[in-house]
């Protein structure tokens, strides 16, 4: 064996060691890597698990239908029953009307389901309308009856205002309370005296009590109903549960 | 300087991420319903999605700010930022007014129209810094130069 040789073999053993170096650090790297990003993921399922627990969006247990917080429509021995709580300033719960109202009113005619529209005050951040309209709508239930009421509740989404105002005027209001069939000497002093605040604040309160934080919530033979993308969706889901 | 620009990027949109994360943390129905009001995905996942934003975005920030997974990091924060965008500029062409619950909040709001440009120039310059931090992730006072440093090997022996 000559010297050239011998010096060859101890270069090619030396970029051996080298290159065996090179690999453990490049596996050393990768499993670093690869355990920041496993616990990286743990984090986040964790976080989802706690987020999770904290969403109380369907955690609805209404009272049953027929209470007193609210209109009803249908027979009591409707094989379902739906409640809407809804805000009259709300613009979706005005386009949730617009979608469903000619056919829950067709269907409870029918005897196919139970109504009842629960109104309570959730935007009062906004502004005022959103107790006055409940307490408008309250007094034409407790002076006019269920169907003035049916009837107030779906003037007061016609005639919906901007989220940010202008309102409806008191004089609005009972114009409004006349056309659902209200007399306007009852309703004028209660309306303009905001005599409907107590029962806008229990029904309020009730809503809280039952789970609901936003409008509308619209619950289906007990559950929470949410399936749709749009508006629209859910109201067609919603009346093909029903029909 | 280059070398510091990085970490600034780095620190400005990851806390902006934390902060955006956090706020909505403590409250998941609202983000739920936030995510909801743009009624651009199906029912069946938007709880889902309402629940893992924040937490992904209190994460993707965080790593940000650390330099932690730097460029994958970077990368979440491209995709997540064109979402937004897009969801922004899909509620706004199709009319539907509402505020974009992109810090905690959500629902309907009817100056939204007015603020709708505002968010999406926002947005895009959030996007504009998370590229470039895909682009040159190696940055100063970052944990991946701690973590990953290559140990200097000897060379020509």
């Amino acid at each position: 064996m000559s010297k050239k040789n011998r010096a060859d073999d101890r270069t090619t053993r030396a970029a051996a060691a080298i290159e065996e170096q090179r690999r453990q650090e490049r596996q050393r790297r990768n499993r670093m890597v690869g355990g920041v990003v496993a616990a990286i993921l743990v984090v986040v399922l964790l976080g989802w698990l706690l987020t999770r627990s904290l969403d109380t969006s369907a955690d609805v247990d209404a009272p049953a239908v027929g209470s007193e917080h609210g209109v009803t429509i249908g027979p009591d021995d409707a094989p379902n029953t739906v409640i809407i709580y809804e805000d009259f300033l709300c613009p979706f719960c005005a386009e949730l009307e617009e979608q469903t109202r000619d056919d829950l009113d067709r269907l409870a005619e029918a005897g196919k389901v139970q109504v009842e529209y629960r109104p309570f005050e959730l935007l009062g951040d906004l502004g005022d309308y959103s107790a006055r309209s409940a307490g408008a709508f309250s007094i034409v239930l407790d002076l006019a009856g269920l169907e003035a009421a049916k009837s107030m509740h779906d003037l007061l989404f016609e005639h919906q205002p901007e989220e940010s105002g202008p309102y409806l005027s008191d004089d609005e209001l009972v114009d409004l309370a006349v056309e659902s069939g209200a007399t306007e000497s009852d309703v004028r002093g209660p309306i303009e005296s905001q005599d409907g605040a107590g029962w806008v604040a229990a029904a309020t309160s009730s809503a809280g009590d039952a789970g609901v934080s936003s409008t509308p919530t619209i619950v289906l033979n007990g559950e929470v109903i949410q399936d749709g993308r749009t508006v629209e969706d859910l109201a067609d889901n919603l009346i093909d549960e029903l029909d | 300087v280059t070398a510091w620009v990085g970490v600034l990027l780095r620190l400005v949109v990851g806390s902006v991420w934390v902060v955006a994360g956090a706020l909505k943390l403590p409250e998941p129905a609202q983000s739920v319903a936030a995510v909801r009001a743009f009624q651009l995905l199906p029912s069946g996942i938007v709880p889902t999605v309402g629940q893992l934003l924040p937490v992904i975005e209190v994460v993707v920030g965080l790593m940000l700010v650390l330099g932690l997974l730097t460029r994958a990091a970077a990368a979440a924060s491209v995709l997540l930022l064109v979402a937004f965008i897009v969801g922004i500029a899909s509620v706004w062409a199709r009319g539907i007014n509402i505020d974009c619950g992109c810090f905690g909040g959500g629902g309907a709001n009817p100056d939204a129209a007015s603020e709708y440009p505002w968010e999406i120039a926002r947005d895009a310059l959030l996007l504009a810094a998370s590229t470039y931090l895909v682009w040159r992730p190696s940055t100063r006072l970052s944990l991946d130069s701690l973590l990953f440093r290559r140990t200097p090997l000897p060379e020509g022996s």
